[in-house]
């Protein structure tokens, strides 16, 4: 509950410096910027913000009326102090509101909803996102995904030189220091690899209907049996694109999934790090308006540099599957509806995570919408892990004992994990 | 020059005339108020007592619960006053302070009838006492607790608060109340109290013994030998505490010592007294911790 008397104290304090013009005064003064008392002159307690110390509480007897000093308009030691009753100002006043306590919100509902957002660090990972999604887990990247990578139609003219460019220009050029910090070098990195990609429109027309969005804020909400759970807030940098992805996985595969049982991890429960809040909205927005042409969720591109909260690849790769699952139902549902059900055409969303050298890649298939019970079509998650696209590139190389352990510059290049990159990237062009 | 400064500082105040009504009584306390011509109105009453609260304990008044690591203020042996109450203590390395879970029985809000079941996430060192530090998971919240002796993570631990008839076997890292464990457990982490979280045989490498259990009452001998009597219904988990060697380690120079915060003692020779020496004598008697019904209130 926040409350602007401070904000107009201080806004108060430096008209006593014009009146008074002399800092002096304000020290005699002993007026702080909080505004509690504080008659110390020593230097220690010096615009130290010393918190309130709580009001004593009143305790009301039913039956017994206090006796106040109100009508006396005065205070008179003995009498009880006067309570009035809440001063409503009748209009909104920006500077000086309290917001009512969680109970009284108009949102408040009596069962909580558990959020997954950007700052969440779920503590078992893959698993607890795959049960929290309904998913199957399979590890490494799909056929067709595997097959446009090793396809030499796809690939870019110079494409090792022109990546291992991108590389050093975004971790070695970059800086005149020692080492460039993780939050540049990290979006440089990806940029600029994009735009490489982006490079074979030439060949591949329909990378023409495609287009990136930042900072765009996704909900989406389900329930797992009793508890409802939501994806909400902003990614990271998303591809759309004008047509669906196609579907990674037959029917066959899809059907199959039905006899396999989710993973559980007794005694840790499901919901473990998620948010918990009785004020919430069950929203279902992709981020996009209706009528927006390039509706269709194709890579979403997570950047883990290390800030609020550091995420260790597991947490990462947990993240980036359930931000995919996040919008391939916000997807389904903007086009099917809220009720749940077994969808004909698949949603695929891919995603791509990074902290600049090692890479992890998802794709994820959205069979069905019915995620209240344990049972029945679950949908896919290929995840492929820690592909590292380089072991270092040093600006200044890393000598021990006058033997040269790294050398400077990029070293430890892997032309497979950009080849993995461009094949999610080229995925949905025929 | 103290007279014109004060004197400058008060010219610029004016007292407050007599437009105070009683709806600005309530305001009067939160701060000065601000009338048309922009100048300062003073406050009416002044404090000459000073603050009795120690202005450095702030950092341990939250009341939520949170296993992130929370930074600390050290006193250096010193109390409100600014005296130095114990000796030897100050300086050495920065701590954080972990919040740990005493009390093994408590249970999620809404689980109370469910058993609970956690898994050991990690065990690490706490720099703020000899025994290492477990965090333990289970339903959707997470806590630090003691390790015991043979704890590591992917270990699931037990906590219960029933007494069957028959004794429970014991596994390490489990907790019981005194009740329903065998006579003869190693136990630490002992309550004195039902429900009030334990407060002895927590240190490195530290177990008690369940000697005896007398009806409704369980006997446990400490480290130190001494036995104490407390109720059965009293949580203990089983078990030696972590990090058994601590006892046999070398500090080896003076400087580790520092690390520790320890300060040298003082260097003045004294001779020693009547409380210096081996002493041999028979225990204490035991100390019961029952609140049992005084005989002046049965009769």
């Amino acid at each position: 509950m926040f409350n602007a008397t401070v904000q107009s104290i201080r806004i108060w304090t430096p008209k006593i410096t014009q009146t008074c013009k002399s800092k002096d005064c304000l020290n005699a003064l002993n007026i702080s910027a909080h505004g509690y008392r504080c008659l110390s002159t020593s230097s220690c307690l010096h615009g130290k913000v010393v918190p309130r110390k709580k009001p004593r509480v009143v305790h009301e007897i039913a039956g017994l009326e206090p006796i106040t000093y109100a009508d006396r308009m005065h205070y008179v030691p003995g009498l009880a102090k006067p309570t009035f009753p809440e001063w409503d100002r009748g209009w909104k006043e920006p500077r000086h509101y309290k917001s009512p306590k969680l109970e009284d919100m108009p949102l408040h509902k009596d069962k909580p909803c558990y959020i997954f957002n950007q700052m969440t660090n779920v503590l078992e990972g893959v698993r607890q996102a795959l049960w929290l999604s309904k998913s199957i887990l399979i590890k490494g990247l799909p056929a067709q995904i595997l097959n446009l990578a090793l396809d030499p139609a796809n690939q870019i003219e110079n494409q090792d030189d022109r990546v291992q460019n991108a590389i050093k220009n975004s971790r070695l050029w970059d800086t005149t220091e020692h080492r460039p910090p993780r939050e540049r070098f990290c979006p440089s990195l990806v940029h600029n690899l994009l735009h490489l990609c982006d490079s074979l429109h030439v060949t591949h027309p329909e990378l023409a209907k495609r287009i990136l969005a930042d900072k765009y804020s996704l909900a989406a909400t389900w329930r797992r049996g009793e508890i409802v759970f939501q994806v909400r807030g902003q990614n990271g940098l998303l591809l759309n694109s004008m047509s669906p992805v196609p579907v990674a996985a037959g029917d066959e595969l899809i059907q199959s999934t039905a006899d396999q049982a989710l993973e559980t991890f007794y005694p840790i429960s499901p919901t473990i790090d998620l948010q918990c809040t009785h004020v919430y909205q069950e929203k279902n927005d992709t981020g996009f308006r209706a009528d927006y042409p390039f509706c269709h969720a194709h890579t979403l591109f997570l950047m883990e540099m290390g800030n609020a909260p550091k995420l260790y690849p597991e947490q990462l790769r947990a993240k980036m599957l359930m931000f995919a699952f996040g919008n391939a139902l916000a997807r389904a549902q903007a086009l099917y509806g809220k009720e749940p059900r077994i969808l004909e055409k698949p949603i695929v969303v891919q995603s791509v995570a990074t902290n600049g050298r090692l890479f992890q890649f998802v794709v994820f298939q959205l069979n069905t919408t019915d995620l209240q019970s344990d049972s029945g079509v679950k949908n896919l998650a290929w995840v492929e892990e820690d592909q590292p696209l380089y072991e270092f590139a040093k600006v200044r190389p890393l000598i021990k004992k006058k033997v040269v352990q790294v050398p400077a510059g990029l070293s430890g290049y892997e032309p497979n994990t950009f080849k993995k990159f461009l094949a999610l990237y080229l995925h949905g062009t025929a | 020059m103290c007279v014109n400064l004060l004197s400058s500082a008060l010219r610029s105040l004016s007292l407050l005339g007599s437009r105070t009504g009683p709806s600005q009584i309530v305001n009067r306390s939160v701060g000065p108020a601000v009338d048309g011509r922009g100048s300062l109105t003073v406050w009416r009453d002044f404090i000459t007592s000073a603050s009795q609260q120690q202005n450095r304990t702030q950092w341990k008044q939250r009341e939520k619960y949170t296993i992130r690591p929370i930074g600390m203020k050290k006193t250096g042996g010193r109390d409100y006053t600014g005296k130095v109450i114990t000796h030897g203590i100050g300086g050495g390395h920065k701590q954080r302070y972990r919040m740990i879970d005493f009390q093994r029985l408590r249970y999620e809000p809404g689980k109370e009838d469910q058993p609970i079941v956690e898994k050991v996430v990690e065990v690490r060192y706490d720099p703020c006492r000899s025994a290492d530090i477990a965090l333990v998971a289970g339903g959707s919240r997470k806590r630090w607790i003691i390790a015991t002796e043979n704890m590591e993570s992917g270990d699931v631990i037990k906590t219960s608060g029933t007494i069957g008839r028959i004794a429970v076997l014991a596994n390490e890292g489990d907790s019981h109340p005194l009740g329903a464990l065998p006579v003869g457990t190693l136990v630490n982490n002992l309550e004195l109290y039902p429900g009030k979280g334990a407060q002895y045989i927590r240190a490195a490498g530290t177990c008690g013994v369940l000697l005896r259990k007398v009806n409704g009452t369980a006997i446990v001998q400490l480290p130190s030998k001494h036995q104490i009597q407390v109720l059965e219904t009293c949580v203990v988990t089983v078990g030696r505490v972590s990090n058994v060697d601590h006892n046999k380690r070398i500090i080896g120079k003076a400087g580790r010592n520092r690390w520790l915060g320890i300060r040298p003692s003082s260097g003045l020779w004294k001779r020693k007294g009547g409380w210096a020496g081996r002493k041999i004598r028979p225990l204490p008697p035991m100390k019961s911790f029952i609140n049992l019904p005084s005989v002046a209130a049965k009769s």
